[in-house]
């Protein structure tokens, strides 16, 4: 932590609601895609950010620095995430039935194969991240989207660096199995219009 | 897949995500050069990360924020308006001694303390201590309002004819 940084954290935790917006400006977007990275939906996302700005500025005063100010946001939002998909359950899966097999909508059906590949890849992985226990989900977010160190995410996480490795491990071993068929294919999607013929929905 | 693949098997993850040693690095790049079946598991590991990554990406550059911040500040606003009991109830949140549920004795001891001195005190000191009204009558000449004092046959009744004519009779 820096000396502005411990200076904006320190006025914030005396309740100036100026270095509150400081931290906003400079932490929402990674607030974000953390909380768009659980919970896979831009209201809730947007949502999330929200109560967690809010949570920060109530509960700043027990920051005591011992830990970095971001890894302590980052629990708070990873926390506020999972909470939101436990609260409001399996609401974005609009497009996998019961079985997990893909129903393409009719929008989508009329648009170029290039657009049906790509919604049902966002559908399937939003599908696989759900399926993933919250902590390997949370792991996973870390890593690949954020972009966070082992040791970085051990202090978000409040666990150890081989708990956070064990966690990356079987969350990534279990999406690849849920997404096999589908690995491969983003990069296919913007080019290839016959990747999807001749190919079975999963059965998982 | 070689047999060597087992040993490295164990790095490629963190080789994956940058946290080797130099020494892991140099024996997993070294063993990817020989060995398809671990470049292609690397590979698929990134894939997976572009499959997770890319969408959300593209989710924040389509998003504008300072609405967001506009919401916060009046949600913090509503929020530090808060009610006398809302005060109080959060004064007794912080309170170190309330926190330990001291509070459920002492206010169940503060209310039967109060319960006995609201005893003693009445039962000594009544509102009018030497009569109590008895009766009161209205009629169209007088109102009458009959007191009985509490020394043995002594009965007071006033007659109230209008408010400067009104006087005792015993």
């Amino acid at each position: 932590m820096n000396h502005e940084e411990t200076e904006m954290i320190s006025r914030c935790q005396q309740g100036d609601q100026e270095a509150l917006k400081e931290i906003f400006d400079k932490y929402h977007k990674k607030v974000y895609r953390i909380a768009y990275g659980v919970v896979r939906q831009r209201e809730e996302a947007l949502d999330i950010v929200q109560e967690v700005f809010i949570k920060l500025f109530r509960s700043i005063k027990n920051f005591k620095g011992r830990s970095n100010f971001y890894t302590y946001l980052y629990r708070m939002v990873m926390n506020t995430s999972i909470d939101h998909t436990r609260k409001t359950g399996k609401h974005f899966i609009s497009s996998l039935d019961d079985e997990g097999s893909f129903e393409p909508s009719d929008e989508v059906e009329k648009g170029p194969e290039r657009i049906l590949l790509q919604k049902e890849l966002e559908e399937r992985v939003k599908w696989a991240m759900e399926k993933l226990p919250a902590e390997q989900r949370a792991a996973l977010i870390f890593r690949d989207v954020e972009g966070l160190s082992y040791q970085e995410m051990a202090e978000a996480m409040g666990c150890s660096i081989g708990t956070v490795m064990s966690r990356l491990h079987y969350g990534r071993k279990r999406i690849q199995e849920l997404l096999k068929d589908y690995v491969g294919l983003r990069n296919q999607s913007r080019g290839a219009s016959t990747a999807l013929k001749g190919r079975n929905p999963p059965k998982l | 897949m070689k047999d060597s693949c087992f040993s490295v098997s164990k790095f490629l993850e963190k080789y994956f995500d940058q946290e080797v040693t130099e020494k892991e690095r140099l024996l997993v790049e070294g063993h990817l050069q020989d060995c398809p079946a671990c470049r292609d598991a690397l590979k698929s590991m990134e894939e997976l990360r572009t499959l997770i990554k890319v969408p959300v990406e593209e989710a924040v550059q389509k998003e504008d924020f300072p609405w967001v911040w506009q919401k916060i500040e009046r949600e913090i606003r509503l929020q530090e308006k808060l009610t006398w009991w809302q005060s109080l109830r959060s004064w007794l949140d912080v309170s170190p001694l309330f926190k330990k549920k001291v509070w459920i004795p002492a206010v169940a001891t503060l209310v039967v303390l109060l319960f006995i001195t609201a005893q003693i005190i009445f039962k000594n000191t009544p509102s009018y201590p030497d009569a109590s009204v008895v009766e009161y009558l209205d009629s169209p000449t007088y109102n009458v309002m009959v007191y009985q004092l509490e020394k043995p046959g002594v009965t007071v009744i006033w007659l109230f004819e209008g408010p400067e004519r009104e006087q005792p009779t015993t």
